[in-house]
């Protein structure tokens, strides 16, 4: 299988399992009093038709074993480490506005910092760029949003 | 038409403050159209919190030009980097590139500004003149009409989808599922909360937007951040088209803006398939269909004048219906809803201004974005080259401080966080997105026709097939549904003849 099969599959069953969940809770749901259908039947079919295209999708990328040239293979090798860079870097941020640790602007000056500067590699003169980046964005949109939008920040 | 009505929406925009929104929305569409990764999806996702204590018609205003600029700006990175700023300019980097590459660049992009601009005239023609009869006409629809509608376009919107039909099925009917937890519609007794006090609501549609569209494009992008573009060298050489231009390219250009405005108005078919029919089409009907990929001048104009006109059809039955003709429309339906206002054949009715300044600002726009883009591309072409690693972080933060500011609260941050990376999940196994936020859409409205429709048949599903509407959707829904296995049986009797 190629990288995009093992994707389609693992998918499609997380799909099925998703389906599964909102199964298993619309089963309890009691039938309609004063109308036909009930709560029920509708998420019930919608999740059952997800199943079997899902199960389809699954039947078709394990039947047909693609072999991949030389140049997919190539085409396939992104820059993982950036992906995971940015996405653990978001999750922290966002416990961190959570959890209110520190005022909005401080968190999001550190974030962008840290995020930018691991992605440039951490080259020495990307340093100062990314830190004059960071503290305009990071106090400019706290002012931005909390004086001119009026929306109460995490802060 | 209403003349009346539309001069003065017209004349509302041009006041200082709408036409600044008009002004500020086409350039910002603009650019992030001609930044490679950044999509008009998202930027209207991002501007939709910032629209919450705007006077609706001034929303409108901004949403409609920040759509009608990003589906233009995406022909900048097109020619000069062969890489669409925008999905819907794919079919422009087949000749946009190659003629900017041969020393042409001005050339390519006059071409494709023009050429979207005229699309984007015809298509508002259309738009000014069909869409409140058409309203009249779906005043008319019954519960049964208006699911099978819904229903079939959900089956068009998956069957021309990238990839498989299945897969198309799957993102349009899990984005169905995932907007059923909360308040049930018929009862109003909460349903699939999984006992979860924060899921009584439901999930509001702005994170999952901001999610599956921007978040999930962000890591995607994140993943490419060591491809280096190649530079081409900007010259504005060449740019107006002159009126032999437009006597050779006439036919070409009103063809093409014709077919991007009806794949406009069919349900939830967006820009990129409206492109790939005009450029089709031109190719097939001209008298050089060898130049085609090489840097053909019919080709830059065909694609870039039906990508233009879809937005403008697109917006068609959102008016007139309150279906969404594109994944973009299914935000600004989303936007109506913020704001208060039903979408749906009655809107001319109840905010007439409202749908009046769409269409004036849909035309606006397209002039502005012509201006814009002519006398200063060659600025904005600087854009493409800003490095990804200090704009994707930034836009995160926009992200996250998108969602919060609905609620103020952190559970839409955490809701987008987990569509983000079920977003980009789904497009590394090729599932569509378009299609989930659509669903996600109509899902509300799909159900609630189906319920009220059996309350007054007491049960009886009969109506879907003894209409005449309801089964004609019910059977255009069939044939798309069966259309691949037709196709192949169709393609494997051709190849044993042969």
């Amino acid at each position: 299988m190629n990288l995009l099969q093992r994707f389609e599959v693992w998918v499609s069953l997380l799909v099925i399992l998703i389906c599964l969940v909102f199964l298993w809770e619309s089963w309890d749901l009691p039938p309609g009093s004063f109308e036909p259908l009930g709560s029920g039947p509708v998420p019930q079919a919608t999740a059952f038709i997800v199943i079997l295209c899902a199960g389809l999708v699954i039947f078709n990328a394990l039947r047909k074993p693609v072999q991949l040239s030389g140049d997919e293979e190539i085409k396939e090798r992104p820059s993982i480490s950036a992906g995971l860079i940015i996405s653990l870097a978001t999750v922290i941020y966002s416990l961190m506005l959570h959890f209110r640790l520190m005022p909005f602007a401080w968190m999001t000056t550190l974030f962008l910092i840290i995020t930018i500067w691991s992605l440039e590699k951490f080259e020495k003169k990307k340093f100062l760029p990314a830190l004059i980046t960071a503290i305009v964005i990071g106090f400019a949109s706290e002012y931005l949003f909390t004086e001119v939008f009026i929306v109460d920040l995490p802060t | 038409m209403d003349v009346e009505l539309l001069f003065a929406a017209a004349s509302q925009i041009l006041n200082p403050w709408p036409f600044f929104l008009l002004f500020i929305g086409t350039s910002l569409g603009i650019l992030v159209g001609a930044i490679p990764g950044m999509t008009g999806a998202m930027l209207i996702a991002l501007t939709l919190p910032l629209t919450f204590y705007m006077d609706p018609f001034n929303a409108i205003v901004l949403l409609v030009a920040m759509y009608v600029g990003a589906i233009s700006g995406g022909l900048i990175t097109a020619t000069l980097l062969r890489m669409p700023g925008t999905p819907a300019a794919v079919m422009t980097t087949f000749d946009g590139y190659p003629m900017a590459r041969s020393g042409k660049p001005g050339r390519a992009l006059g071409l494709g500004i023009t050429a979207s601009f005229i699309g984007g005239l015809i298509a508002w023609i259309t738009l000014a003149t069909i869409t409140k009869p058409l309203s009249i006409f779906a005043t008319k629809f019954g519960p049964f009409e208006y699911f099978t509608l819904i229903m079939m376009a959900m089956v068009l919107i998956a069957s021309v989808s990238e990839g498989s039909l299945a897969k198309g099925l799957i993102s349009g009917l899990l984005g169905m599922l995932i907007s059923m937890p909360g308040v049930d519609p018929a009862t109003g007794m909460p349903r699939l909360t999984f006992d979860w006090y924060m899921l009584n609501g439901g999930l509001k549609l702005l994170p999952v937007l901001i999610g599956v569209f921007a978040v999930s494009q962000i890591i995607k992008d994140a993943l490419d951040i060591g491809q280096v573009p190649e530079r081409i060298a900007m010259s504005s050489k060449g740019m107006l088209m002159s009126a032999k231009d437009f006597m050779a390219q006439g036919v070409n250009l009103i063809r093409s803006s014709l077919i991007g405005t009806w794949v406009g108005i069919l349900p939830g078919i967006g820009a990129s398939i409206g492109s790939v029919i005009a450029y089709t089409a031109a190719k097939n009907m001209s008298k050089t269909p060898e130049k085609f990929g090489t840097g053909s001048e019919e080709g830059i104009v065909a694609s870039e004048a039906a990508n233009n006109a879809t937005v403008g059809g697109a917006l068609i039955p959102l008016i007139a219906m309150g279906i969404p003709g594109s994944v973009i429309d299914a935000i600004l339906i989303g936007a109506l809803m913020i704001h208060s206002i039903q979408p749906g054949p009655t809107l001319f009715l109840t905010n007439a201004d409202i749908v009046w300044g769409m269409i004036a600002a849909c035309l606006l726009a397209n002039v502005l974005m012509w201006l814009l883009m002519t006398s200063s591309v060659k600025y904005i072409a600087g854009l493409m080259y800003l490095p990804r690693s200090f704009v994707l972080p930034i836009v995160m933060v926009f992200c996250v401080i998108g969602s919060f500011a609905l609620n103020n609260t952190m559970f839409d941050v955490w809701v987008m966080l987990i569509f983000g990376v079920m977003g980009f999940l789904m497009e590394c196994a090729k599932i569509p997105l378009g299609p989930f936020v659509i669903g996600f859409v109509l899902a509300p409205l799909a159900e609630e026709k189906l319920r009220s429709g059996l309350m007054m048949t007491a049960g009886d599903f009969s109506p879907i097939f003894t209409r005449p509407l309801p089964l004609f959707f019910t059977i255009l829904a069939v044939i798309l549904l069966l259309w691949p296995i037709i196709g192949d049986w169709m393609r494997k009797r051709r190849a044993s003849r042969k």
